[in-house]
């Protein structure tokens, strides 16, 4: 029987070592790995335009299992028919990403149609393969006017484009999302359609701002398949001034805790400590009548 | 029934299992104390040189003593619990495996925390835990906790000792005159009559409910200690319930490996029968059930969670620490499970094979619960050397853990010489309510 115990034994330890050890080679070979590569470009507040690329590889078992590509050259380039004009060569970072920002100056060629179009391409080494990503977009201006006219406050957008000849053409059923600045994420208060290449709305006057009461109002067109990612703002003083809460009063440092703290633990150490109390009296009412009992003449 | 004829009669039949000594067992004596020099040497060395020459760092600031501690006091609590309750539902079982569980509960209880005094770097502050207490933190009420169940359980072994030293006090005239002196003083004047003995029976057994009590707050703050701070790995809802469960785990494979070895050396098979293995044995199936799926319930919400730092210290575990964890949680779980569920298994021996690994598997489990999760913190270890980040272990350590299970045998050895393993006045308790109730405790009696 002791023979047969340690074969179940052997058998347990051999299926839970094969079993994990399969799993924990399949993490280290880049075979079973799938190439994330995504390209994005935003034009930002000051209309510089911000290039993004990320380069992760996911495991296709476990596609929990991320491991961003680190140090690899990302050329970006400007595409015009057919000949590529190289904007500039970033290196991905410790987390994947590769971004390059170039100034509201830069000189971007479109095609006929009046799309500019970039390209983001990884050339190939001796581990991995060559990969590009491709965008069209056309270059949106967003002016964003804030006024208050007899106590109202007032947002006014205006979108467009330029054609060659630097004519402003309004933008036409495009939607927008306003917001305004947090501390961790932008908070939206509007979601709407432009017109005409114009929008106005009345700013809402219950939006926390900072001490001053400034607060950045932000407009953004996101993901749009003509043009891209936009975003435009401005600091103006609408915000409410809210005090922060009072300051917790306990702390893990607080000198004093809480009173239940003391109740409890006070109940629980007098209840324990009297019922050792008891006990012990007890033991020596017992001594007493032993040493009675001792004394007593026996028969 | 005479009642003199019969406690002599016990003495006469436990007594030589007192003055017992054979040339093995004084070489093992030897042997234990050797092993407490050694540890004793290492502490020295720990005192004078610091630190330094244990394996602790700054990152990894707790190591085998921590594991050392909790799992001794996981033994005391878990024998506080089944003392307790073995006394408080008089079970037919108390008089085989009461006094084995009451003496693991005191002795580990004395053992365990000075490995927590290892841990501490300046053991001159040692005064400040009192001084500067502070109520909200769970360190203070681990240290208070510890202090009331350690005077309980010391209180709770004293009374069920107290008719015992009264029977050896009043049967001991061979005996040589320290001892009956010390029978003397021990035994408090008790003489059996029914009002002490009504008074004993009385406070043993609200004290038999006080030490489950207190084992179980003791525990749970232990648990607290880990839980209450927001590591990876430590920080969960269920640690204190888990705890106990493994500490029954625990406590139980340690109750099954004493049975055994004192039922071997002493030949008390015929107080320490089958049926108790067996009864043991279940409950420790019970207990590995339970204990299989609290860990499974612990390691699944940590996978299923998609936390970065839970991710870190499960790669950790099934990377670095492959082997422990199959050990741990596989092998430490599942063989005790199929031993002690296969009905043809359940001898005596596979009975105490599984306890062995569970035991050993527990303890492992405890070095998986502290190591790798300090070894993997919630903002990453940067810009510093391996050995500061990575723990393992000096031979100061080592030294010190096995001074530590050398001197809990060598006590509980000690305490066998002092009184019978087999509480007699159990046995004239229970032949005393067989006269009384005839038909109602032959059927109790049936089982030990």
């Amino acid at each position: 029987m002791v023979n047969k115990l340690y074969q179940y034994f052997v058998i347990i330890l051999l299926v839970g070592f094969m079993s994990n050890n399969t799993s924990f080679a399949q993490k280290n070979d880049l075979k079973n790995y799938k190439m994330l590569y995504k390209f994005n470009t935003v034009k930002q507040h000051d209309n510089s335009r911000l290039f993004e690329v990320s380069f992760v590889a996911s495991n296709k078992k476990d596609r929990k299992v991320k491991l961003p590509v680190y140090g690899a050259d990302i050329n970006f380039i400007n595409v015009v028919n057919e000949e590529e004009i190289l904007l500039g060569t970033v290196k991905t970072d410790k987390e994947g990403f590769a971004r390059l920002t170039l100034p509201e100056n830069q000189t971007y060629y479109t095609d006929v149609e009046g799309y500019i179009n970039f390209l983001a391409r990884f050339e190939s080494t001796d581990a991995l393969k060559s990969i590009e990503k491709e965008l069209a977009i056309k270059d949106v201006f967003l002016e964003l006017d804030l006024k208050e006219i007899d106590s109202i406050k007032k947002v006014t957008l205006n979108a467009y484009t330029l054609d060659s000849l630097k004519t402003k053409i309004p933008l036409e059923e495009t939607g927008v999302i306003f917001s305004v600045g947090g501390f961790i994420s932008n908070l939206p208060i509007k979601e709407a359609t432009i017109k005409d290449g114009e929008y106005e709305f009345e700013f809402p006057d219950d939006i926390p701002g900072d001490a001053e009461g400034n607060i950045d109002v932000f407009v953004s067109i996101e993901d749009h398949e003509d043009y891209g990612n936009v975003v435009q703002n401005k600091n103006v003083p609408w915000g409410i001034f809210k005090e922060q809460g009072k300051k917790p009063t306990l702390t893990l440092w607080s000198h004093y805790a809480p009173i239940w703290m003391y109740v409890v633990l006070t109940i629980l150490l007098v209840g324990v400590w009297s019922n050792y109390i008891y006990s012990i009296i007890n033991l020596f009412k017992i001594k007493k009548e032993g040493k009675n009992l001792e004394l007593e003449p026996k028969d | 029934m005479d009642l003199d004829i019969r406690k002599r009669e016990l003495v006469k039949e436990f007594y030589p299992i007192l003055e017992k000594t054979t040339k093995w067992s004084k070489i093992w004596i030897g042997f234990l104390i050797t092993i407490i020099l050694i540890g004793l040497v290492a502490f020295v060395l720990q005192i004078v040189k610091g630190h330094e020459i244990t394996g602790m760092r700054d990152n990894v600031v707790w190591g085998i003593y921590i594991i050392n501690f909790i799992f001794f006091v996981c033994l005391s609590y878990s024998g506080a619990f089944i003392a307790g309750i073995l006394h408080f539902f008089k079970s037919p079982w108390k008089n085989s495996v009461s006094r084995i569980v009451e003496i693991i509960t005191v002795l580990s209880l004395m053992v365990g925390p000075i490995f927590i005094l290892l841990c501490i770097g300046r053991l001159d502050r040692l005064h400040y835990l009192f001084i500067y207490s502070r109520i909200q933190s769970p360190i203070a009420w681990d240290v208070l906790a510890i202090l009331t169940d350690l005077i309980g359980c010391v209180l709770y072994l004293f009374l069920t000792f107290i008719p015992d030293f009264a029977i050896l006090r009043d049967n001991s005239e061979n005996a040589p005159k320290w001892r009956r002196k010390l029978y003397k003083f021990l035994a408090i004047g008790y003489q059996d009559t029914p009002s002490q003995r009504d008074r004993l029976y009385k406070i043993t057994k609200t004290m038999s409910v006080m030490i489950v009590a207190m084992a179980i707050i003791t525990y749970t703050v232990l648990a607290w200690i880990f839980s209450l701070t927001l590591q990876p790995g430590w920080n969960s809802t269920i640690f204190a319930p888990y705890f106990i469960v493994a500490g029954i785990y625990s406590g139980f494979g340690v109750i099954i490996i004493s049975m055994f070895l004192i039922r071997k050396y002493y030949k008390l098979e015929h107080y320490i029968r089958k049926v108790h293995f067996i009864g043991a044995g279940i409950i420790l199936l019970v207990m590995s059930l339970l204990y299989g799926y609290f860990t499974f319930s612990e390691y699944f919400a940590r996978w299923f969670s998609h936390n970065r730092a839970n991710h870190f210290l499960l790669d950790t575990l099934f990377g670095r620490y492959f082997w422990e964890f199959i050990l741990a949680n596989y092998v430490g779980v599942l063989v005790p499970i199929v031993i002690l569920f296969v009905k043809k298994f359940r001898t005596i021996k596979s009975i105490t094979f599984a306890a062995v690994i569970a035991v050993l598997g527990l303890w492992l489990n405890r070095y998986l619960i502290v190591v790798p999760t300090l070894e993997t913190p919630y903002i990453p270890i940067q810009d510093t050397r391996p050995e500061f980040i990575q723990y393992s272990s000096t031979w100061i350590e080592w030294a010190l853990t096995f001074a530590g299970i050398a001197a809990f045998v060598l006590f509980f050895i000690l305490i066998m010489k002092l009184v019978p393993i087999i509480p007699m006045s159990g046995i004239i308790d229970n032949e005393r309510e067989k006269i009384r109730k005839p038909k109602e405790v032959t059927q109790n009696n049936m089982l030990w």
